[in-house]
């Protein structure tokens, strides 16, 4: 399904202006939405669910206003908020089994063979009959998933879902992210963690302090940064000059001192080397250089 | 267009949810075990079977409803509210919050949840006491009051709670407030609004009544259904507007329509039944005041005596259409040209004819006043017939009444009945002549003098039309044809009544007098509980009739007494002018249906109870025997001595039972009247109606409080009679007065023409004036040529003089004496009245050897019988009340100013004396002297009687000082605190400064005033009391020292012999009552004492001697003790005669 998102703002009441004149258009696929905590992320996320009324402009799937029907826009939806506690008191499956009866899932049998189905893919079968409290933060956020995903939505907003989660479990809500990209739906995930936008993310937009300052693919945004990340030699005195105006990506201790990958314009008189960017580069290089416009020159004094 | 799926699902998931909360899971298996338990122990055969409610099935739903209802109602404020700010993490809810349903199906989807599971909680409830009504052998089932009670006490009052908490928790966002407004209506509820505008704010039907008769069904189903249908309404219009301003993007057009437009329907439900039950109280209200104002124009006129009546009704299609004819007398003494009677405001007048001819008349509220034609002479007589029709408006009954559920409330069990006086349903009339259902020549209320009353004795026949297959109840000789019921009297009454049910009727005749029992079928029970009485019921109620006979000293003045069981909710008010109870009519009791809330009536109980007792103790006891005692002890708790018992406020009082015979034989046989004194009716009656009161000697004995007399000596203490009935006192309060009144005239009587004869000539004197009205003046001239008394002389000073006697008791001694070859005893003692009025007192004697109960030395005449029901019930003598008068030994009349010197011969040994001072300053009125002590050997002077004093014997020597704790010297020290909040709140804080009754194992933390016969005190026996501490409160006597000298000091100690008042808890059986810490001061500074109250002498004793110069001496007592009270009453210093 086809998102366009039409000079949307999102004032509150105390005059925090959250989402300023966004316009952008979400096709089928995995859709990344990027930026620092607090760029109007969540905002633009309630928008899209119809939890929240924009100030000003719309939101329109497949060309139909989501205000104006959100009946409509709320049976082909599913979503994942941010911060998910489920009903303790509640069991896994029945919490499932809630969320699928709403959907509209109304065959109690064809119900609870779906939410048995879901549990396995997220890898919850086991603990189907456990209550919310005796489950760890991963398998909430794949409980989370799961009921994001019971009744065939079309359209899968989640919202930061990585956060807190360890590495391994990251890795795996990733994957069933990305399993799920491979089928008709528009998936729409938002996050503060480059990692978060993988390659499987057809499309993505950069949002800083309420405004969209990129969209397009990750490559585009890639590509943006190429040139501007250097391997840098450095020496321990060199290094304690720098490092607290240039952004240091990564530094390994090296024989002269430090190996440290920088995001810069220009770094003449060092003993540098230019390297391929990835995401992450691009993002710092991104916020950096072209939002806040400092330009970032190393220079040997 | 309303998903049924997705309020479903949420109410499954919702109920789920709160089904696994500790609170809820607390509260229903909390609820379920309490109520099984109570269901068992109050219902069962294995429990109490407690009459009350086993007699009405429609209780045990009730009760069980009522209980968890308040429970539920305050534990659905938690749940509801939690409800509501789980929703507020909204993280959490947005996962349904962005599911396709409406609004209006999400909160539906809760409520309905939460109603869903608390309903279980109530079916699973009724379940239980369905079993054990199933099980239990002695109640019905009401099936239809299960479901019943759901809709009127359940479902309202959820669905207002609910609906209230969800609209407080979305305006206000905030639980604690929300929790905290939402208890705060609850309690406000319970505490406070309960019982305001009949009971309109009482959402949890805490106090509202939802009584379901047996007979009637409910009392007031329309009231019910309004106020329970404005709740509801309510309840429902906050859901929906909970739904309207939800925090959540609405989806659904049409379900805001909808939420919207039933917004506004019930909101306009709610207005509409508010409005009706609100203009049904102010309705009510307005009445009242408008009949006493309509009655206050009236009550000076000239009305008829009506001697005859002739009564003809139907009452089809809840509507009365009567033909009333009466033949009237003017004995007024004046030409009558018109005539008001009060006619109940429900009924119109249509027609009037005088003498046959139509006349004309006009009506002012309920009074008619009838246009007589030609001035009626005095003594002559005419018939007016009115034609009228209507139904009888209840409110009229008892205008000054103003229903106090909290001050007296009507309850069975802890759910409370309404009181109606007057019945009119389709399958049931009750009609007592307090609704003057027919034309009365005088007024139901007389707001310038409300102890007045007019009576008539007619002569009444009654055409009752034969409707709905319904049987007609009246007084008379019933006969009937097709058409009618007629009902013919020989006797003259003072009322009829009319009741019309469903009867069944068993009539059984003794000594010619014919017993009828009026029930309803399936209502026998006694039958079979009293199955071996069927040949000896004659002999039983034979003996109970010649017992009341002897007892009132005059025969049963009617051919027949009907026993008619009526609904339960049938409930008279206290009227000031008489003790008579509207329950009890001439020959006519109406009694509620099955017995229900006669304690006695329910026979297999009691039997059951007493059986397992007599097991226990190894006794053998015949059924047949068990049988007899219940029925004897049902007959006389009910219709003989019953009384209540109340407790409020530190004094306790009796009401007379409702069912007492008593008026048959003074209130519904003679009149007295009297323009001058028109109290004298109602002080007659309360003189003769003999109202026993037992439990009062033991309440005064183990407490020490006021007692109904001492509070109406209190009352007239500044205030003649005439000007406290002016002030138009509560009907508890001129019950009071008039029965002080009423002993202290007879007494008087009997003093002047001696108690024996005066007793048999008025007996016979009442005989003979039976069903007529004697004026005073023909009493007094009466009286006056039997004993040459003239009554008239006193009754001035009684009714409109102040001031009162007052008495010391002095030199009491006891002597053996030998008369012929028998020792018998003779008691002398000192009596004197200093004051300026004169009055009189009774004498009489406690007997016999000290046996059981000895160790109550200063019992009194108080005997103790613990019956074989358990129950202890004590007597003690009416002193001088009723006709009989065999406690009382002796009468003595004292002038003012006057002392005499009597002596009393008995025939066994006196343990006691004890004097009723009946109306004079003594506090308490009733005192008790023990004579164990006071025996003085043998004397040879047999002579008894009374002989004057020239002077006044002294109460304090001449070198005596006495400062006793009513005295100027006595001072109490404490703080006196009250907190904002109590100030707010309008908490009245005792101050001590009213006499109460003394709780012994609780005292308050200031000086309590307490008065009993035990203290010292010249007519006011009074000490105070405290809690014990560290010495924090004290108190002080202070006296002037005319010349110095050495002083003896002493103090006061009462105490009651033997009895033992004990500590609890931790106490190890001790005195509540320790050390006592006195400090003497005295010319060298001063002295602590202690007084070890266990040791103390019952009396004075000594402090100590000081020399004390001319000047103030003082001894201070504090709280300091071991014990747990500390009671501080009088000292006393007396002068040395040598100096050391």
């Amino acid at each position: 399904m086809k998102i366009e998102i039409r000079g949307l703002d999102v004032i509150y009441k105390n005059g925090n202006h959250a989402v300023k004149n966004i316009n952008l258009t979400i096709a089928e696929g995995m859709f990344g939405l990027l930026g620092p905590n607090g760029a109007g992320k969540s905002s633009l996320m309630k928008v899209l669910v119809a939890l929240m009324k924009p100030s000003s402009g719309e939101v329109l799937v497949d060309g139909e206003n989501i205000q104006k029907n959100r009946k409509k826009l709320r049976s082909y939806l599913g979503y994942l908020p941010q911060d998910f506690r489920f009903f303790t008191r509640l069991k896994t499956w029945e919490f499932l089994d809630y969320a699928g009866s709403l959907a509209g899932i109304k065959n109690r049998k064809q119900r609870l063979s779906i939410v048995d189905e879901l549990l396995d893919k997220v890898g919850l079968l086991e603990a189907r009959d456990r209550k919310a409290n005796k489950l760890s933060g991963g398998m909430k956020r794949r409980l989370g998933i799961a009921q994001a995903l019971i009744g065939d939505p079309r359209i899968i907003v989640v919202d930061e879902p990585t956060t807190g989660l360890d590495p391994d479990e990251r890795i795996r809500f990733r994957n069933i992210l990305s399993d799920l990209s491979q089928h008709d739906v528009t998936i729409i995930l938002s996050t503060h963690i480059v990692g978060d936008i993988s390659s499987t993310c057809q499309g993505m937009a950069l949002l800083n302090m309420g405004e969209m300052v990129f969209s397009g693919s990750p490559d585009e945004l890639v590509k943006q940064a190429e040139g501007h990340v250097f391997n840098l030699r450095l020496t321990q005195e060199e290094y304690d000059r720098i490092k607290d105006t240039y952004h240091i990506i990564s530094s390994i201790p090296s024989d002269i001192g430090w190996d440290a990958q920088v995001v810069a314009d220009d770094v003449s008189g060092f003993d540098s080397q230019e390297i391929e960017p990835n995401l992450e580069h691009a993002y710092v290089y991104y916020m950096e250089h072209k939002i806040n416009g400092t330009n970032i020159n190393v220079q040997v004094k | 267009m309303i998903s049924i799926h997705n309020i479903r699902t949420v109410a499954h998931y919702e109920a789920k949810t709160l089904r696994r909360s500790w609170l809820f899971r607390l509260f229903s298996f909390g609820a379920l075990f309490i109520l099984s338990i109570m269901n068992i122990g109050i219902f069962s055969p294995v429990g109490d079977e407690d009459w009350s409610f086993l007699a009405i099935p429609s209780s045990l739903p009730l009760f069980n409803l009522y209980i968890i209802n308040i429970a539920q109602a305050l534990i659905v404020i938690f749940l509801a509210s939690d409800f509501l700010k789980r929703d507020k993490k909204l993280d959490t809810n947005e996962v349904l919050y962005t599911r396709p349903m409406s609004n209006m199906e999400y909160i539906f989807g809760k409520s309905l949840g939460i109603l869903r599971l608390f309903l279980g909680v109530n079916i699973l409830i009724l379940i239980i006491c369905l079993i054990i009504n199933i099980i239990s052998k002695q109640a019905s089932i009401d099936a239809a009051a299960y479901i019943e009670y759901i809709f009127i006490i359940t479902i309202p009052t959820l669905i207002f709670s609910l609906g209230f908490a969800y609209i407080l928790m979305s305006i206000i966002r905030n639980q604690a407030i929300t929790f905290l407004l939402l208890l705060g209506l609850a309690a406000l509820d319970m505490f406070y609004l309960y019982n305001r505008m009949n009971s309109f704010f009482d959402y949890m039907l805490f106090g509202f009544p939802v009584f379901k008769s047996n007979i009637t069904g409910f009392s007031n189903l329309d009231l019910i259904l309004a106020q329970r249908i404005m709740y509801t309404a309510l309840g429902l219009v906050f859901i929906f507007a909970t739904i309207l301003i939800f925090k959540r993007l609405p989806q659904s057009r049409t379900h805001r329509i909808i939420s919207s437009v039933s917004l506004i329907i019930f909101l306009a439900i709610t207005a509409f039944t508010a409005y009706y039950f609100l203009d049904d109280y102010y309705r009510t209200q307005n009445l009242k005041t408008s009949i006493t104002e309509t009655n206050r124009k009236y009550e000076s006129s000239d009305f008829l005596k009506v001697t005859e009546a002739d009564i003809e009704i139907d009452y089809s299609k809840r509507s009365i259409t009567a033909l009333a004819t009466l033949n009237c007398v003017n004995n007024t003494g004046r030409p009558l040209s018109e005539s008001p009677f009060s006619l109940n405001p429900g009924l119109a007048v249509r027609k009037i004819d005088v003498n046959g001819s139509p006349a004309s008349f006009t009506g002012d509220g309920h009074i008619i006043i009838v246009d007589l034609g030609k001035a009626l002479e005095p003594d002559s007589s005419l018939s007016i017939s009115f034609t009228y029709e209507g139904l009888v408006e209840e409110a009229y009954c008892y205008p000054w009444h103003t229903e106090d559920i909290k001050k007296d409330p009507f309850t069975i069990g802890p759910v409370r009945v309404e009181k109606r006086q007057a019945i009119q349903k389709d399958n049931f009339l009750l009609l007592t002549p307090e609704t003057h259902w027919y034309p009365v020549a005088g007024l139901n209320f007389y707001p310038g003098n409300p102890a007045r009353i007019l009576i008539d004795f007619t002569y009444y026949t009654l055409k009752v039309a034969r409707n709905n297959k319904l049987v007609a109840v009246s007084q008379g000789v019933r006969s009937s044809d097709n058409d009618y019921w007629y009902f013919k009297n020989e006797v003259p009454l003072t009322g009829i009544s009319l009741i019309e049910g469903n009867y069944i009727s068993d009539t059984i005749t003794v000594d010619s007098t014919g017993f009828i029992a009026h029930y309803y079928r399936g209502h026998d029970y006694f039958r079979k509980d009293l199955n071996e009485l069927s040949d000896t019921l004659g002999n039983l109620i034979s003996g109970i009739m010649t017992e009341l006979e002897t007892n009132f000293s005059t025969e049963y003045p009617f051919n027949s007494l009907s026993l008619v069981e009526v609904p339960v909710y049938f409930h008279s008010i206290e009227r000031k002018n008489t003790q008579t109870r509207a329950e009890v009519q001439p020959s006519l009791i109406l009694l509620p249906e099955k017995l229900a809330t006669i304690n006695d009536a329910g026979f297999h109980g009691t039997i059951k109870r007493q059986k397992r007792r007599m097991e226990r103790n190894n006794e053998v006891i015949t059924d047949r025997e068990l049988q007899v005692r219940a029925f004897n002890n049902f007959v006389r708790n009910t219709f003989i001595t019953s009384s209540g018992f109340r407790f409020n406020r530190g004094n306790t009082s009796m009401t007379p039972g409702r069912y007492l015979l008593g008026p048959s034989f003074y209130f519904y046989k003679n009149n007295f009247y009297s323009d001058e004194y028109p109290v004298i009716n109602a002080v007659f009656e309360t003189h003769l109606q003999k109202v026993e009161t037992p439990q009062r000697g033991f309440q005064r004995m183990l407490l020490g409080g006021l007692s109904e007399n001492d509070r109406a000596n209190t009352i007239l203490k500044d205030h003649s009679l005439k000007e406290i009935l002016a002030l138009n006192p509560s009907t508890d309060t001129t019950r009071l007065i008039l029965t002080l009144k009423g002993d202290y005239l007879f007494n008087l009587l009997r003093a002047e023409a001696g108690m024996e004869e005066f007793n048999n000539w008025f007996s016979s004197y009442l005989e003979k004036k039976k069903f007529r009205n004697v004026s005073i003046d023909e009493f007094n001239s009466d009286l006056g040529e039997r004993f040459g008394f003239d009554l008239k002389s006193y009754l001035d000073q009684w009714y409109n003089g102040k001031g009162q006697p007052g008495f010391l008791f002095t030199d009491i001694i006891v002597n053996e004496i030998v008369v012929g070859n028998r020792t018998r005893y003779k008691v002398s003692f000192t009596a004197s009245n200093p004051e300026k009025t004169p009055g009189i007192f009774n004498v009489g004697f406690r007997t016999g050897r000290p046996g059981q109960g000895g160790g109550r030395g200063m019992g009194g005449n108080v005997s103790i019988t613990i019956s074989a029901s358990g129950r202890g019930s004590m007597s003690i003598g009416m002193e001088g009340r009723g006709m009989q008068t065999n406690d009382v030994e002796k009468i003595v009349k004292l002038e003012a100013n006057q002392a005499k010197r009597i002596s009393v011969i008995l025939d066994a040994q006196p343990r006691g004396m004890f004097v009723n001072t009946l109306f004079s300053i003594n506090n308490p009125g009733e005192l008790q002297f023990p004579l164990m002590d006071l025996m003085q050997g043998k004397t040879d002077d047999n002579t008894e009687g009374e002989i004057i004093l020239d002077k006044i014997p002294l109460m304090e020597e001449e070198n005596e000082i006495i400062v006793d704790n009513e005295d100027p010297g006595f001072r109490i020290y404490q703080e006196t605190s009250s907190g904002k909040l109590k100030e707010w709140l309008n908490i009245r804080r005792d101050n001590g400064n009213d006499y109460r009754e003394m709780f012994i194992w609780w005292a308050p933390e200031y000086w309590q005033k307490t008065v009993e016969s035990i203290y010292y005190g010249k007519y006011v026996k009074s000490a105070v009391y405290t809690r014990a501490g560290s010495g924090e409160r004290y108190i002080s006597w202070t006296a002037s020292i005319p010349e110095p000298g050495y002083y003896d000091v002493y103090t006061f100690i009462g105490k009651r012999g033997g009895q033992r008042m004990m500590m609890g808890r931790g106490g190890e059986g001790r005195n509540v009552m320790q050390d006592l810490h006195f400090s003497v001061e005295h010319d060298d500074g001063s002295e602590e004492m202690t007084v070890n109250w266990e040791n103390a002498e019952n009396g004075w004793n000594h402090l100590g001697s000081y020399y004390l110069s001319p000047d103030t001496a003082r001894v201070i007592m504090t709280n300091q003790s071991e014990g747990r009270t500390v009671t501080g009453d009088a000292v006393k210093w007396v002068r040395q005669n040598t100096l050391k």
